[in-house]
């Protein structure tokens, strides 16, 4: 349900805002709204100021933040109760932006030293290659080398890569190449310093690439080789060395800038909260909602703190309107779990209806009749209990949890109603009846039900909608008749096919007609095409037996698999193996028709989404983050 | 023949709509995706967007069941 909200206006004295919104803050209880415009000229805070201040914490805020990021520190611990003074904000402003562009250089300092490490690394498979090669080419004097890597593919270069030289420099070059242990062949090639520009542009006629040189370890590899491997050994110890030093101003300032964060955060708050006041020199004025029936605990604490010089008072209903309160939603434990699938869409206005216990109800009800069978429900159990056993307490993981045990007991009881136990091994084994109908083979009994449930699905949401829409009595009406309509036509329809009496025929087709009018008049010429859309998404409710349909049918041709299949074996695996596809399919499918004959069909007859979400100014945590 | 002529019926009451989602979802799987990518809590309006070319299916499968049950194309 949506929990009913009070609007209540604060009044002070100029000298208290600060500390009238700091206990506002501590009860966490007022979801600030737009200051009240009184027609007179002063506020008591200047909006030009507050946006500076803000500005300026924001930033504070964001050294601390990113400082925090870089030296990993721990979660901030819950937020302190005093407020930093001025003196307090200015150190923490001067040490973040000190700490922030020491952690910016030494994580600088660390990610070229692991750029120069993947350099080395890169480099190593060939050291051993061409230091041999280098060993051969110091013997000779006046020569420009060539270092070339030929991948396995291009061992054939070689040779073509000798010819051609020799075709244009004649005996006056020297080819050295080595086999790698990876395949590929290390080559050098020394050529008189005269000849750089033809070798340059014969590589790239063979299409092999010279090894680039890494940069600042020399002119030529034979100069970097050595550096390189220098470097190998050093670059591990620098890394540890930075990490250390990182560890260490992580030990010497985390807590500090933890506190400082969840400070700033709260502080953040409070100055946005000032923007959110109106008054004149002399008194300020704030307005906000909360809770109704909670109004003695906030105006209670503001009694504590200022003996009667701040006062609370509630704005009567009819000086506020509900489309600018903000929403809570609040349920029975057995529902909240299904507050993640309302939560997916937009919150519902306030002062409409939260369809969560609707959700509770026929969500895992439409899942159950669309998978129905007790051996998938039990696996499905199983996911839900291990879930539930992996996840902590108010999270989407836990109402997952939850919301698939829900769905797993429908499809349960539903697979005793179909007598199935995947698919037709239950009646094979254990000689199970079905309860209710065999899916298998009565599917106009199925498709009967399904539709059945549509018109109750469809009806309910339709009441709902005349019940939101109680305060415009022609649109009430109007959705009432629309449900009266419908009912009638099921009833006109059940009785031509004989499954209700006939005499009922007659008077519910003469009602309809009598109704029809009345609704055109009531909602006008668009409501005979949303009486035919309403016709629509009662039918779009057959999905349910065909997705059951198709469901039994799969684990029915699974279990045929283990005849079939001539080995045994081979058979059970198969169908082992086609069971469990068919139970990966049972998750998904089911899931998303479910969701979607709720979010387009129900919702779509009564659901007004567009609520604001009630945020009240409050203490920050790690665990409630709010943008600032 | 005239089971031939019945398990055809059904056979295109399904297969013609299976096209048709498949066509419709073809073109809205990649603009949903893509919206995803920019705006991640358009999951749902995806999933929905996704699943509504379905009822062309589903509604084809319908029809083609009660095609064979009263075609007596299920029969044997």
């Amino acid at each position: 349900m949506i929990v009913p909200m009070a609007k209540v206006r604060l009044i002070g004295a100029h000298a208290h805002l600060v500390d009238a919104i700091r206990v506002v803050q501590d009860t966490g209880l007022l979801h600030l709204a737009q200051p009240p415009t009184l027609g007179v000229p002063s506020a008591p805070a200047s909006p030009a100021l507050v946006e500076r201040r803000i500005r300026q914490l924001r930033r504070i805020l964001d050294d601390v933040l990113v400082t925090r990021g870089l030296l990993r520190t721990p979660s901030p611990p819950p937020a302190p109760t005093d407020t930093p003074d001025i003196h307090t904000l200015a150190r923490w402003a001067r040490d973040a932006h000190r700490l922030r562009r020491q952690a910016e250089r030494l994580r600088d300092r660390r990610a070229s030293l692991e750029e120069e490490r993947a350099l080395v690394v890169r480099y190593q498979r060939f050291f051993g290659a061409f230091a041999s090669l280098e060993a051969a080419r110091s013997r000779l004097a006046d020569v420009s080398a060539y270092h070339v890597v030929l991948r396995r593919d291009q061992s054939g270069h070689l040779d073509r890569l000798r010819s051609a030289l020799r075709e244009r420099l004649g005996d006056s070059f020297e080819l050295l190449a080595q086999v790698l242990p990876s395949g590929e062949t290390a080559v050098l090639l020394l050529v008189p310093a005269g000849f750089a520009q033809r070798i340059d542009a014969l590589l790239a006629e063979a299409r092999v690439q010279e090894v680039p040189m890494p940069a600042g370890y020399g002119g030529t590899l034979a100069e970097a080789i050595p550096r390189l491997l220098q470097r190998f050994g050093e670059i591990p110890s620098e890394l540890a060395a930075l990490d250390e030093e990182l560890a260490g101003l992580a030990r010497r300032h985390g807590a500090e800038l933890a506190r400082a964060e969840a400070a700033l955060h709260d502080e953040l708050q409070r100055r946005q909260a000032l923007g959110l006041s109106g008054g004149t020199a002399h008194a300020f004025v704030m307005e906000g909602w909360l809770p109704a029936g909670r109004e003695p605990t906030l105006a209670a604490a503001l009694d504590r703190h200022f003996h009667g010089q701040v006062v609370l008072e509630t704005i009567g209903r009819e000086h506020w309107h509900a489309a600018d309160a903000p929403v809570v939603l609040r349920n029975p434990r057995l529902f909240r779990p299904f507050e993640m699938i309302t939560g997916m869409l937009p919150l519902p206005r306030y002062g409409t209806i939260d369809p969560t216990p609707f959700v509770g109800v026929f969500f895992p009800m439409f899942f159950g009749l669309m998978v129905g069978d007790i051996g998938y429900g039990i696996m499905l159990a199983l996911l839900a209990a291990v879930l539930h056993w992996r996840s902590r307490p108010s999270t989407t993981l836990r109402s997952v949890s939850e919301v698939a045990g829900a769905c797993a007991a429908f499809a349960i009881a539903f697979g005793f109603a179909f007598g199935e136990l995947f698919g037709d091994l239950g009646l094979r084994w254990f000689g199970l009846k079905p309860l209710l109908f065999d899916r298998e083979h009565e599917v106009m009994a199925f498709l009967g039900l399904a539709v059945a449930i549509g018109v109750v699905h469809i009806v309910l949401g339709l009441l709902l909608a005349a019940f939101t829409s109680r305060r415009h009595p022609r649109a009430a009406l109007g959705h009432g008749l629309s449900a009266l309509m419908v009912l009638l036509v099921a009833v006109a329809m059940l009785a031509a096919l004989g499954q209700l009496p006939r005499a009922l025929l007659t008077p519910a087709a003469i009602t309809a007609l009598v109704a029809f009018p009345v609704i055109v008049v009531l909602e006008g010429i668009v409501a005979p095409i949303e009486l035919f859309s309403t016709f629509g998404h009662i039918l779009s409710y057959a999905r349910i037996m065909a997705l059951g349909t198709a469901s039994v049918m799969l684990a029915i041709v699974a279990n045929q698999m283990v005849g079939a299949m001539g080995s045994v074996l081979v058979g059970v695996v198969f169908a082992l193996l086609f069971h469990l596809v068919n139970f990966g399919l049972a998750l998904f499918s089911p899931t998303v028709h479910a969701l979607r004959l709720h979010y387009v069909e129900f919702f779509g007859t009564f659901y007004s989404p567009g609520g604001a979400r009630y945020e009240p100014l409050g203490r920050w945590s790690p665990s409630r983050e709010r943008p600032a | 023949m005239e089971t031939f002529w019945v398990s055809l019926s059904a056979a295109l009451a399904v297969a013609i709509p299976a096209l048709a989602t498949a066509w419709a979802q073809s073109r809205i799987g990649p603009a949903a995706a893509a919206s995803l990518t920019e705006k991640p809590e358009l999951s749902t309006t995806a999933i929905i967007m996704i699943a509504i070319p379905e009822t062309m299916v589903i509604l084809g499968f319908v029809v083609a069941v009660i095609i064979m049950l009263r075609g007596g194309g299920a029969a044997g």
